[in-house]
């Protein structure tokens, strides 16, 4: 290399750190993409949509949502994984991300990306799962249920909002917590359709996410036997929980917001402290109020931990579930 | 015997049906009972290839293969290049940049319009497009590297 | 019924509040734009504009994003009638007998049918709605797995009725659209079919790529401007108006369309994307000139937009009875409505009396102000046609690409548009018509999924289809067409099909 082209070329170096440099000193200094992988009406979807008006409050700059939809979620989360690493591309997405790659090596396929892709930022709320029955079902507690379950072996049907999906891994671990009871599994294509099912006396239970269940508890339709939070909760304070009842489940349907790997950190620390203060903003909360959730923040070093665990339970459960016959 | 039409187009359905078939190998069938992932697919395939044939069988009644007009062939074949370049380009060039390029494309190769008035009207769509999708309806275009 | 009218009458005083009314003028406004261009369906439309209704309060913002919502309704027909581009599936249908009537010069008379056909399926639903609501919402919420796979089985013996050309080609385009809806994770198990390692195709083909390339792409390619040249087919203004004959035409597929859509649109789950393919069979099934159809029939106008106007009303039934969201757009509002405050479900009439009656209220003005805005854009969208075909055919091409990269901001789905753009010009050439296709593509992922979660309840046993009542009446209707088919068949009789193929030969020969 001729000492020409080396001038050119530190130059070149420099100035690109400059940019690099000034680019966490003004970020965010355009319009950031927030990522959802749900189609709108879903829970990710609801909750971000207000959190990302609060958060443009914050950053003084448009923070649009775009729904990327297909695979359960997993078109979205391998879009924002391949994204370029800049801050300006950011994901929503449920529980369920863990999963996919543990789905995906299920299926003797090479994940297109693992949780190592992301960089969890915080996590908003976290809706504890209820367990529900058709009101004119006879089961008054889960005891009964369970009894049932083990006295006549796949003869209890329960629906989920889609396969290893955000309901089907938490019925799976109560099915192993109560003793590996025989169930028939009925798929659906969401959270709306699995409640339906059981309005509709076509399966027995299902368990749902407690914003969705609520308005159909309140009118009498069903009737809640547990939760799966560590103690009760507010909304529902008659219902115990499933520790409570003796089937040791904890888990819950979060929703966090995550940025790709490689996001420098300068960049990271503004996210944080954005979304913190959007989150915890007097509009946000009272949004949150009335979708009948409870913030349940957690900054970075707490979620990666939270996240590490929940996972760990996500890929058991999808193992223990295995390759569905038929 | 003479090719007619509906040799060819049969003979296409049949070979689509055995393809689909021959790429489905591994999906369980499962029973009537408890269908599998391959219950409807390879059933369909089986469909397609037997309504193929058939279709070939009655085609003794149509119009000769050769008395297919193709010359518009070449005008649907430009169409598609310049789409597909389009596709290409729009998520590396934005929404904006790509539309504009593509009807000016259309416009002049295919058209043979004048530049001017191509680019004129090429321009005066896509703003009034870009303006009515991003700032009336505030729903987001692909954004090209110079942000728009 | 008193009571009825009563909390009508609250609603009304709500709904005609200057604001509230203001508030629904600018939701229908919104709505027809969103309609109207494609690529912003009714759903991207109401959650794009979802934070702007923060500052409202709930009344407001439910009866201007309803606005939105029907508001899109009215104006997806305009670009199947004009540029055969189907904004969203519903709209397919309207691209065969409204574009075929566009290039008569019946344009604008297929717009106003659409419009007038939509408004009345419109309010006759939310008549119905205000009505009965509560015990239909309890009867819908009984159609479970083997009633939905009763209903397809219905709608595949339609399927025969969906094409002018002969049987053979029908069958073999539906059996290309049902094998098509097959690509994607396969619900029950997991297992990936034909998604050739792109996670795009993991949620399957969309409707919408399909149906804009094989009807607006398509057409594009088969049509080269030296041969479009002369076609002026824009009409004068005092032609824009339907005749007389056209509304008497229109008159009992409307009427028929309004029951059908209802009905099908209360059902919960995604049933009503069907409605205007099973309404535009039934047209042409009880028509005495089935040979009209696919060549501007004013009844494969009316009927399907019409009943698609209805079914999108009947939606709201599940939604404000039961608050249980019965498509995604539904369930967008009740997210809206959540973030409001208002908890959808049995209750909500009670709890918030003014939301619920201002709301059905607004949807009467709505489409009263959505008639009002609508005809007199017929004259405006008509104009477009006055564009020559040169300068009218890239911007087409232009819409496609954003209507359907927009939908779900997918690449992917835009290569399957321009791949359907080709399939559609080769099938033209070979005297298919795609419209079958476009139905088997629908009907294939609910029709498997329905059957399979049928078998699952009933642990294997297919006796589940005949002991349900709903299940076993549409059974027994799908029998019924079955064994009238057959028996005109062992009479020999020649029927309109007959005759067509017998007219088609003739042509071949020459």
């Amino acid at each position: 290399m001729d000492r020409r082209n080396f001038v050119i070329g530190s130059a070149a170096v420099a100035a690109f750190a400059a940019v690099r440099a000034r680019a966490a000193d003004d970020y965010p200094n355009r319009a950031i993409t927030m990522i959802s992988p749900f189609p709108p009406g879903g829970v990710s979807d609801t909750i971000t949509r207000p959190l990302d008006a609060a958060l443009e409050k914050v950053f003084k700059q448009p923070v649009v949502l775009e729904n990327k939809t297909g695979a359960a979620g997993a078109v979205g989360a391998q879009y924002v994984a391949a994204a370029k690493p800049d801050g300006y591309t950011l994901l929503t997405h449920i529980v369920s991300i863990s999963g996919f790659a543990a789905v995906d090596r299920l299926f003797g396929r090479t994940p297109k990306f693992t949780n190592d892709s992301f960089v969890p930022i915080a996590r908003i709320v976290a809706d504890p799962i209820v367990m529900i029955v058709n009101k004119d079902l006879p089961y008054r507690s889960l005891k009964e249920l369970v009894d049932d379950a083990k006295a006549h072996p796949n003869k209890l049907i329960y629906s989920s909002s889609g396969l290893y999906g955000a309901s089907h891994i938490p019925t799976a671990l109560f099915a192993k917590a109560a003793g590996n009871l025989q169930m028939r599994h009925l798929p659906t294509n969401g959270g709306g359709p699995a409640v339906t099912a059981v309005l509709g006396g076509n399966v027995n239970f299902f368990m749902s996410p407690t914003s969705i269940a609520l308005s159909h508890i309140r009118a009498g339709k069903v009737r809640p036997l547990a939760v799966s939070s560590a103690q009760r909760i507010k909304s529902l304070p008659d219902v115990p929980t499933f520790r409570e009842s003796g089937y040791d489940l904890e888990y819950y349907f979060w929703v966090g917001i995550f940025a790709p790997k490689g996001t420098p950190e300068p960049i990271i620390k503004i996210l944080r402290e954005g979304i913190r203060q959007a989150a915890h903003s007097r509009e946000f909360l009272d949004t949150l109020a009335n979708l009948g959730q409870d913030l349940a923040y957690m900054d970075q070093p707490e979620f990666a931990a939270f996240w590490a665990v929940d996972a760990k339970r996500q890929e058991d459960a999808i193992n223990a579930i295995g390759r569905v016959q038929g | 015997m003479r090719l007619r039409a509906d040799h060819v187009a049969g003979a296409f359905f049949v070979a689509f049906g055995l393809l689909v078939l021959a790429i489905s190998g591994d999906l369980p069938f499962g029973d009537l009972s408890l269908p599998g992932s391959g219950f409807m697919p390879k059933i369909l395939a089986v469909l397609t290839a037997l309504f193929g044939a058939v279709l070939m069988m009655r085609a003794g009644e149509t119009r000769p293969f050769a008395a297919l007009h193709w010359n518009d062939a070449k005008h649907a074949a430009l169409v598609v290049a310049i789409t597909a370049a389009a596709i290409l380009l729009l998520e590396r060039l934005g929404f904006a940049t790509t539309a504009v390029l593509m009807i000016f494309a259309l416009l002049t190769i295919i058209e043979r319009r004048r530049l001017a008035p191509a680019a004129a009207y090429s321009l005066g769509v896509v703003i009034i497009t870009y303006v009515t999708f991003v700032y009336v309806l505030k729903t987001p275009l692909e954004a090209g590297p110079f942000g728009f | 019924m008193d009571t009825t009218l009563h909390s009508l009458y609250l609603g009304f005083s709500v709904a005609l509040q200057p604001a509230n009314a203001w508030y629904a003028f600018l939701g229908c406004l919104v709505g027809t734009l969103v309609g109207v261009l494609p690529g912003i369906g009714p759903l991207a439309g109401i959650s794009i504009l979802l934070p702007v209704t923060f500052g409202l309060n709930a009344t407001q913002a439910i009866i201007m994003l309803a606005g939105i919502y029907y508001g899109s309704q009215y104006g997806g027909s305009t670009t199947s009638i004009l540029m055969r581009i189907p904004g969203e599936a519903s709209s397919v249908m309207t691209c065969v007998d409204g574009y075929a009537m566009a290039q008569r010069g019946r344009a604008g008379a297929a717009l106003c049918i659409a419009a007038v056909g939509s408004w009345i399926g419109g309010t006759f639903g939310v008549l119905v709605l205000t009505m009965v609501a509560p015990p239909l919402a309890t009867i819908a919420i009984k159609f479970g797995p083997p009633e939905y796979t009763a209903l397809l089985v219905l709608g595949l013996i339609f399927l025969a009725y969906m094409s002018s050309t002969s049987l053979i080609r029908t069958l073999l385009m539906a059996c290309l659209g049902l094998l098509l809806g097959m690509i994607g994770i396969d619900n029950m198990t997991g297992d990936f079919r034909y998604s050739f390692n792109l996670a795009e195709l993991g949620d399957g083909i969309g409707i919408v790529p399909v149906a804009v390339g094989l009807f607006g792409l398509g057409e594009i390619l088969s049509t080269p401007s030296v041969s479009a040249v002369k076609d002026v087919i824009a009409p004068r203004l005092r032609e824009l108006l339907p005749t007389r004959q056209e509304w008497r035409e229109a008159a009992l597929p409307i009427g028929r369309g309004t029951a059908l859509g209802f009905i099908i649109g209360i059902i919960p789950g995604s049933a009503h994307v069907i409605s205007s393919f099973l309404s535009y069979a039934l047209e042409k099934r009880v028509s005495r000139h089935p040979e009209r159809f696919g060549k501007g029939a004013v009844a494969g106008v009316a009927g399907p937009e019409t009943a698609n106007n209805a079914a999108s009303t009947g939606a709201f039934v599940p939604l404000l009875a039961l608050g249980i969201p019965t498509s995604p757009i539904t369930a967008v509002l009740i997210g809206a409505l959540m973030i409001h405050g208002v908890q959808v479900g049995p209750t909500l009439v009670n709890e918030h009396p003014d939301v619920f009656w201002g709301f059905v209220a607004s949807m009467y003005v709505g489409n009263v102000m959505l008639l009002a805005l609508n005809l007199p854009l017929v004259g405006l969208f008509v104009t477009v046609l006055r564009i020559p075909y040169a300068y009218l055919y890239p911007m087409i091409i232009m819409f496609c690409i954003v209507g359907v990269y927009e939908v779900n901001n997918s690449i992917v789905d835009v290569w399957i548009m321009l791949i359907m753009g080709v399939l559609g010009y080769a099938l033209r050439k070979f005297d298919f018509d795609p419209a079958p296709l476009v139905l088997g593509l629908v009907i294939s992922p609910i029709l498997e999924q329905s059957l399979r979660q049928s078998l699952i309840m009933s642990n294997g046993n297919y006796l589940i289809f005949v002991s349900r009542p709903i299940a076993l009446g549409l059974l027994a209707v799908s029998a019924t067409l079955l064994a009238l088919a057959g028996l005109s068949f062992v009479l020999k009789q020649r029927d309109w099909r007959a005759r067509l193929a017998a007219a088609e030969a003739g042509e071949a020969e020459r």
